[in-house]
């Protein structure tokens, strides 16, 4: 018995029957990853079109229709798909049974219950790709917009929205359960991965958010075609009543998305320091300090939207507070580079950019908290400027360094390494030019949202270099991508724990075999902890 | 002293300058150590090749970095208040304007002291450029502070004056406010800043700021001249 385990195939070398009925970990992760990764690149070709648009003042590539479809799919699938999906459904999905020695998750068949229920999301997206099917409200879906029909098909959105959001809320008790119950012995709260931590704090968000957002569109949903009036002040609703409880849950969710980047970031920058995460107990503490403080500060999304000013002052109070746990995150980053043994490899340069592209985001989000420059800077290019920074792009660079790292683990090859380096440094310069010139526009008072802008010459000047900026940073995501492929057909062979980590994970052969860790789960001793670097035996 | 061109811009200017001399300090404070660090500790075979694993946390820096970035946030809070304070409290002698919006333009509804509409300007949605034939061009005077009453028709906009740098929502359903003022005579933007459909990027107006004896000669027309007398009536007695 023991012995037909050690000879057992990679787990990805199953028949096309086993990966459609699978409730394996590892191949469920290795579906959304792909899933993800698709849709990241359709939404990045989005807003590529969005982009050359706005290049010049004008209407020029495209109609306002299709441009508002454009923005609408970008946002609602880079949010959705991307920044969620690729690195809770994917990456979580492979790492998390991984990185506490576990089997597979506690409930395998929800897992994969969640996985097609995100699938049949997806489906629905493409559908929006169909003439008179696009969605045209943006990824917010305000009413008493979401309800006209100027909007496109509010329905399909409200199914996608309720297709996902049952697939988040599976997830998130099956991760939260798997941790709770199912860590190898030693694994203890204080010695469990970061990333790890971040993804049980993010599902404890879903969990307690996405029920919100549900009643909300299902709200948006009766009213538009059952006559409802939630929202419509002309039968007495409010829709103020919908951004309340939409930002309830849509704040909270960008938290969803950062905290398992901070996660990654956590991960690779203590392995090429060669030194333990400084601050480890704060950085958990910072974690759950984000969760609570993030259910407090929504009303940040409506400053000018005609709420009370008691309310904009309180919760501007509220929202610069997040500030002091996401700044003991960078500090701890930069301590544990101190007195370490640093090496570039591809997927440090990733976080070591993501973490200074999440620097220049949260100093550029105090504007929008300080609620009053956010009176002038609401609905601006510059709070777009800030969230691609954040949510953009420190968000994209964690989720690609986290590919190389990991690629080994997953095909048992390196991922490329001179592509990995070549694209890392594309992606961070066509970013930085893009999004900063973004930020100035913004600052000089460009809408957001606007296909055709007036003539002003300093407005067309930034928004010519965004779009130089923007191509560069495309050709940077092709040629990651290219890598990838090259990696999966021509890769260099990987040994077993390349890169020299504690972390459990890394015990595995590679690729991971079917099984994990067999029967009996990782053994742990007292001295071990997944950022230790002095303990490792036998050179590993 | 140099002019103020307009109000809550001349407040807000100084606020983002307070933010961004904070921000560069900040900024500066994480990514020069971390540089210096990138390049001095490098992974050197044979001569170093594990980081320091003694010096793994600090007491005494973890409280640092809770304090004084709570300190910092504590004032920027407080400081951004005082602003807002200022930006939201009217001028007690501010001109009313009625501004309702909808699908894709505005109506602009002058108002007197007892809140009957003097007159009335509409800007309609041009769909193909940025130009407004005089008709359709708002008037405000120059140096007076204008308080705006915001409602919208059908769904949610947003009154944006660029030159100002303020924006306030027009809901249907609610009456919002704001306020703003432009010393300098010329002409200047306004734009929709809340997403609303096909025409949002061009639902915009353009505000014709005149010196105030022209705003009230085109405010009151004929009536401007009677008004005037009246007023020189009074001031003689």
């Amino acid at each position: 018995m023991r012995e037909a385990l050690h000879v057992e195939r990679p787990y990805f070398l199953a028949s096309l029957k086993e990966w459609i009925f699978t409730t394996d970990h590892k191949k469920i992760g290795i579906l959304y990853f792909t899933v993800s990764y698709i849709f990241f690149l359709v939404a990045g070709l989005f807003g590529l079109g969005i982009r050359l648009e706005q290049a010049q003042p004008g209407m020029q590539v495209v109609s306002y229709d299709t441009y508002n479809y454009l923005l609408t799919g970008h946002g609602a699938v880079m949010l959705l798909w991307w920044a969620i999906a690729a690195h809770i459904g994917g990456l979580g999905n492979f790492l998390l049974p991984l990185m506490i020695g576990a089997r597979d998750l506690a409930f395998p068949r929800l897992n994969a219950l969640s996985w097609w229920m995100f699938f049949g999301a997806s489906v629905l997206v493409l559908l929006t790709l169909l003439p008179g099917n696009q969605i045209k409200m943006m990824w917010t879906g305000y009413p008493p917009f979401a309800s006209h029909p100027n909007a496109g098909v509010t329905a399909l959105y409200v199914f996608i929205i309720h297709l996902l959001g049952a697939s988040s809320i599976a997830t998130a008790i099956n991760f939260i359960v798997t941790y709770l119950k199912m860590r190898a012995p030693g694994v203890t709260f204080w010695k469990t991965n970061m990333f790890v931590h971040a993804l049980i704090a993010a599902n404890v968000i879903q969990l307690v958010g996405v029920p919100a957002l549900a009643g909300a569109v299902t709200m948006l949903l009766l009213d538009t075609y059952l006559g409802t009036n939630f929202f419509n002040p002309a039968k007495g609703g409010d829709p103020l009543i919908y951004q309340n409880i939409f930002w309830f849950y849509s704040h909270p969710v960008v938290y969803v998305q950062i905290l398992p980047i901070f996660g990654l970031f956590s991960e690779i920058v203590p392995v090429f320091a060669r030194r333990p995460l400084f601050g480890y107990p704060t950085m958990v503490f910072a974690i759950w300090g984000i969760v609570v403080l993030s259910f407090i500060v929504w009303i940040h999304h409506m400053f000018v939207s005609g709420v009370p000013n008691w309310a904009r002052v309180l919760f501007s109070y509220t929202t610069l507070l997040i500030a002091v746990p996401t700044g003991i995150k960078i500090f701890n980053w930069m301590l544990t580079l101190y007195k370490g043994a640093i090496q570039f490899r591809s997927q440090m340069l990733y976080a070591l950019g993501g973490i200074f592209m999440f620097l220049i985001g949260g100093l550029t989000g105090v504007p929008n908290a300080a609620v009053a420059l956010d009176l002038g800077l609401s609905d601006s290019l510059f709070v777009v400027g800030h969230f691609h920074y954040v949510l953009g792009m420190a968000l994209t660079l964690g989720i690609l360094g986290a590919v190389i790292h990991w690629f080994p683990l997953a095909t048992g090859k390196f991922y490329p390494e001179t592509i990995g380096k070549v694209s890392f440094w594309l992606i961070f310069f066509g970013a930085n030019i893009f999004y900063f010139s973004q930020l100035i526009v913004g600052l000089l008072g460009n809408p957001r949202r606007y296909p055709d802008y007036p003539p002003i010459p300093e407005w067309a000047t930034l928004h010519m270099i965004q779009t130089v900026g923007a191509l560069i940073l495309g050709l940077g995501i092709l040629l990651f991508t290219i890598g990838i492929i090259k990696g999966l057909i021509s890769g260099e062979k990987a040994p077993q724990n390349p890169w020299k980590s504690p972390s459990l994970e890394w015990r595995l052969p590679v690729p991971a075999p079917a099984h994990n860790f067999g029967e009996e789960p990782p053994k742990v001793d007292k001295d071990w902890h997944p950022y230790r670097f002095d303990r490792l035996e036998g050179g590993k | 002293m140099e002019q103020v061109l307009a109000l809550p811009y001349a407040w807000w200017k100084e606020a983002v300058i307070v933010w961004l001399i904070v921000a560069v300090i900040i900024y500066l404070v994480v990514a020069v150590p971390g540089l210096y660090f990138l390049l001095k500790y490098r992974y050197k075979p044979g001569e170093r090749e594990i980081g320091d694993h003694e010096f793994n946390v600090h007491a005494g820096l973890e409280a640092a970095f809770v304090l004084i970035p709570t300190i910092i946030v504590l004032f920027l809070a407080t400081y951004s208040f005082s602003i807002f304070k200022k930006m939201r409290t009217v001028p007690e002698d501010a001109i009313t304007i009625k501004v309702t919006a909808f699908m894709w333009g505005w109506q602009f509804d002058y108002l007197d002291e007892k809140g009957n509409v003097v007159k009335s300007v509409v800007t309609g949605f041009h769909p193909n450029d940025y130009n407004l034939s005089d008709a359709e061009k708002p008037v405000i005077p120059a140096g007076k502070p204008i308080k705006v009453l915001l409602t919208s028709l059908d769904v949610i906009h947003s009154f944006y004056v660029q030159p100002a740098r303020i924006t306030e929502d027009a809901v249907p359903g609610r009456i919002t406010y704001m306020w703003f003022q432009i010393n300098k005579p010329g002409e200047y933007y306004v734009f929709c800043r809340e997403y609303c459909g096909t025409g949002h990027s061009h639902m915009f107006s353009i505000l014709k700021v005149v010196p105030p004896e022209q705003f009230n000669a085109w405010l009151y027309g004929d009536k401007a001249v009677a008004i005037e007398s009246e007023t020189n009536k009074e001031v003689a007695q």
